[in-house]
């Protein structure tokens, strides 16, 4: 059976420490933009911790929440592309193919999450931090959208492997790096199809809950909502 | 290109000149009848026959752009099977707009090409032509009549003309 | 035959036979207006995208705004044209070829803002269909393809649509010039005399192409709202936005005619011609059409605060008594209320001067109404996080000026080059009326002078 790529984030884990934002930055060759152009709205984190102030002061809480591509199953950015840049994959994902983007950002005007980020400029690493980049991810040229594709390149490094034993790739082997990267184990990723995986496991929580699930997307990732009250 | 033919300044001249060539024996596609604007209450006008079949070229025509473009995006989307958002491969719904776009689009075209091909435009200026036309002067006559030219110019000139020959 | 006296031929021939001073100093300043515009451009192209106001998460903003002002404005010359020869209404006659030209050069400017506002413009030609290596055809489910289609068509239809009661009018200029103006106008009316079956077959082909031409730029625009309403963004996803983007072009479309027929007016001395009785009849259909976008608006902004969705709300609250507002009352002044008071009253509405400041304040109008669409729902969709402000740049403005430029400079180009009224066409109103003519007509509409 194909595999259906999902994820679950515990938000009574969460800490909000943007582990998974720098990880994920480090895995797939993101730009940074710098303080200004970050500022003017242009950077690009596939991967965002939202933060809500809730309450008046002193009973200020902090709510956070990360958020990345829900990789949709009615997802609203595929159909709206011109050059089937963005189209839905065999294993559940929504795929961004960067040579095929030409740039209307209609993709990320419709997604309701608005995960999906578009290269301003030519994106540019002073030395020495070239050498940092990861040679199994793409670097986006100006013009170009892109956004969270649950690594697809561990995927499909994984997906090999397996192929070559023989075998299917077993839960746990596989993680993205924001789940790799979270020290509290707050984002588990895994195959949905496989009833046993954790993270269907906690896709059935009772804490679980889909984010912007009334606007019908069918979105991938299952928050399990924050019980502490502090 | 030869000919004999007049300039009259009003319609209802060259109406009554055609009437007199028409008595004379010839045929209403023998007549050329040339003005600067068309003038279609006078009787003159109706002479090549109903133009109705263009109507129906043109819904041809839009038939022909339908079949094309519900090949282009079916046979497309057959040929490339890409899901986006859970839609059907072949999407109607979306494909007829396409569809809709490039039916009108036959109608349009094949309508331009059936007028230049009836009236058989573009074509260097053929000889049976005056400039005085282009002034308000509306010319009837005969190109390359079978009968002796005398007769016609007689008739044309009897009719209120200013009669010119072509040799 | 000596020449006849024919003052109609010579009052609407001057403009394209005599050249005056004037006309070169225009053309100059426009030009340079709009080669700062395709500066600005190659600026953007060579710099990146970035040098927009462009950002996450309002991606599309004064590009897509002047993408669909301009579509809106090509259906001056459908509606004039099509509607009014399909009806019979004779007053159309001097109006019509001024209305194709701005019908054409319209979608002419607005097809030129998909491709600018590509983040990789070089690649736009992936949207044609046609066969080739990359092994891949658009995505026809996408309405950015619905959009080059419809467009195309519409373009390709307007062109003909424009040329072909054009070539009797190249003919008479065949004939009344020398040297190459004769050489390159009597290419152009294609060897054209005027027989009866010429005639005949170009009047069937111009009822043909009204017929056709209608249901087409109903299309267009429906097709342009569709790029905001596939999506569920806050404010985008409704279902009135077919007829009430139709309805939004055609009122600035309409604004856009008078304004054009008043210039020319001025500057080409065609008061013989355009005359208060056309602008008191477009003004007519300016104000008709001011009620229906305003009956269009207030369903949908009804429905919206009746549902009380709050990220609906969050959208509807921004442009109402947030940071919009200004924006947003000043269109709802330029759209309606000015209209209404100044194409109500017979008083104003019969004078030019009313219709024109009228038709200016709904220009004003309904490009904000184009921004305001686009702008505050991106910048406030589901997500609160998300919600940002926006702020043009002079790239974006520079070349937001440079097309309104550009519009006037191939207006006055084509005015040079082409009899902007359609001579035969006039002359076919102003003849002798047996009974087959419609007897209400009031003879002034028949250009009879009193």
């Amino acid at each position: 059976m194909a595999y259906k790529w999902g994820m679950a984030v515990d938000l009574d884990r969460c800490t909000g420490c943007e582990a998974c934002v720098i990880a994920c930055g480090a895995e797939n060759n993101i730009p940074t933009v710098g303080p200004t152009e970050a500022a003017r709205g242009r950077a690009m984190p596939w991967i965002r911790v939202e933060r809500y102030w809730e309450g008046e002061f002193p009973d200020v809480r902090l709510k956070f929440r990360p958020v990345l591509c829900q990789q949709c199953d009615n997802a609203p950015c595929e159909p709206v592309c011109p050059t089937y840049a963005s189209h839905h994959t065999e294993d559940g994902l929504n795929a961004q193919v960067y040579n095929r983007c030409i740039g209307t950002r209609y993709c990320a005007n419709a997604c309701p999450y608005t995960v999906r980020f578009f290269n301003f400029f030519n994106p540019t690493w002073d030395k020495p931090l070239h050498l940092q980049l990861n040679p199994d991810v793409s670097v986006r040229e100006v013009g170009v959208a892109e956004k969270c594709t649950f690594c697809v390149q561990r995927i499909n490094a994984a997906k090999t492997e397996a192929r070559a034993d023989g075998t299917n790739i077993k839960d746990g082997d596989l993680q993205t790096a924001c789940a790799q990267s979270c020290p509290a184990r707050a984002i588990v990723f895994g195959d949905l199809n496989d009833p046993d995986s954790e993270v269907s496991r906690l896709s059935r929580s009772p804490r679980g809950s889909l984010l912007l699930e009334e606007v019908g997307t069918k979105p991938k990732v299952t928050y399990l909502s924050r019980q502490s009250q502090a | 290109m030869s000919g004999v033919y007049a300039l009259f300044a009003d319609p209802d001249a060259a109406e009554r000149a055609v009437e007199a060539l028409r008595a004379q024996g010839l045929g209403t596609d023998e007549i050329t009848i040339i003005s600067a604007q068309p003038y279609e209450s006078y009787a003159f006008s109706h002479t090549g026959g109903s133009s109705s079949w263009m109507f129906r070229v043109a819904a041809a025509g839009g038939t022909v752009g339908l079949a094309c473009a519900f090949a282009l995006t079916s046979l497309t989307q057959r040929a490339w099977p890409i899901n986006t958002g859970g839609m059907p491969i072949v999407a109607l719904w979306t494909n007829l707009i396409i569809m809709f776009e490039m039916t009108m689009l036959g109608a349009v075209l094949s309508t331009v090409g059936t007028l230049l091909w009836s009236t058989g435009l573009p074509r260097r200026r053929p000889a049976f032509y005056d400039p005085a036309v282009s002034t308000g002067a509306i010319l009837v006559g005969v190109e390359q009549p079978k009968h002796a030219s005398p007769v016609l110019a007689t008739t044309l000139a009897r009719a209120g003309g200013q009669v010119k020959t072509l040799a | 035959m000596s020449q006849t006296v024919d003052p109609i031929t010579d009052d609407l021939l001057r403009p394209v036979l005599r050249t005056s001073p004037r006309f070169w100093l225009t053309v100059a300043v426009l030009g340079l207006i709009v080669a700062a515009g395709a500066g600005a451009w190659i600026y953007q192209l060579y710099y990146g995208f970035g040098v927009t106001g462009i950002r996450w998460p309002i991606f599309w903003a004064v590009y897509v705004t002047n993408f669909v002002f301009w579509i809106g404005i090509s259906h001056a010359g459908t509606l004039i044209s099509a509607i009014l020869r399909l009806m019979d209404a004779e007053w159309r006659r001097p109006v019509t070829r001024c209305a194709e030209a701005i019908t054409v050069f319209a979608l002419m400017i607005g097809g030129m803002f998909p491709i600018i506002h590509l983040g990789r413009p070089w690649h736009f030609f992936w949207l044609i269909p046609y066969p080739n290596q990359r092994g891949l055809w658009p995505n026809f489910r996408s309405p950015l393809v619905w959009d080059f289609l419809a467009i195309t068509t519409y373009l390709i239809g307007s062109v003909l649509f424009l040329a072909l009661p054009m070539i009797p009018d190249f003919a008479l200029l065949r004939d009344r010039t020398t040297g190459w103006r004769r050489r390159v106008y009597g290419t152009l009316a294609l060897g054209w005399r005027g027989t009866t079956i010429e005639w005949q077959r170009l009047e069937t082909a111009m009822s043909i192409m009204a017929v056709v031409i209608l249901p087409v730029a109903v299309s267009v625009h429906t097709i342009v709202s569709f790029d905001f309403s596939m999506a569920p963004v806050p404010m985008w996803h409704s279902t009135i936005f077919g007829p009430y983007f139709v309805a939004g072009a055609i009122f600035s479309g309409v604004a856009a005619l008078i304004l054009a027929m008043a210039l020319l007016r001025r500057f080409l001395e065609l008061g013989a011609y355009l005359r208060p009785l056309h602008f008191e009849n477009l003004g007519k259909l300016l104000l008709l059409m001011s009620l229906v976008w305003s009956y269009f608006v207030f369903s949908e902004r009804l429905t919206i605060w009746y549902g009380n969705d709050p990220a609906e709300m969050a959208v509807f609250r921004t442009t109402q008594e947030g940071s919009f507002a200004p924006l947003y009352w000043t269109m709802v002044v330029c759209n309606f209320i000015v209209p209404f008071a100044l194409l109500a009253p017979k008083r104003t509405r019969t004078t030019i001067s009313g219709c024109v400041a009228a038709s200016v304040a709904v220009l004003v109008g309904m490009w904000l109404e184009r921004f305001l669409i686009i702008v505050p729902s991106l910048g406030h969709k589901h997500l609160p996080y998300s919600w940002a402000t926006y702020r043009p740049q002079p790239v974006e403005i520079v070349i937001t000026i440079a097309t309104f430029a550009a519009m006037t400079l191939f207006y006055v180009l084509f005015a040079k080059f082409v009899p902007i009224i359609s001579i035969w066409e006039l002359k076919v109103g102003r003849q002798p009326a047996p009974a087959a003519v419609d007897l209400d007509v009031r003879p002034e509409a028949m250009g009879v002078r009193r």
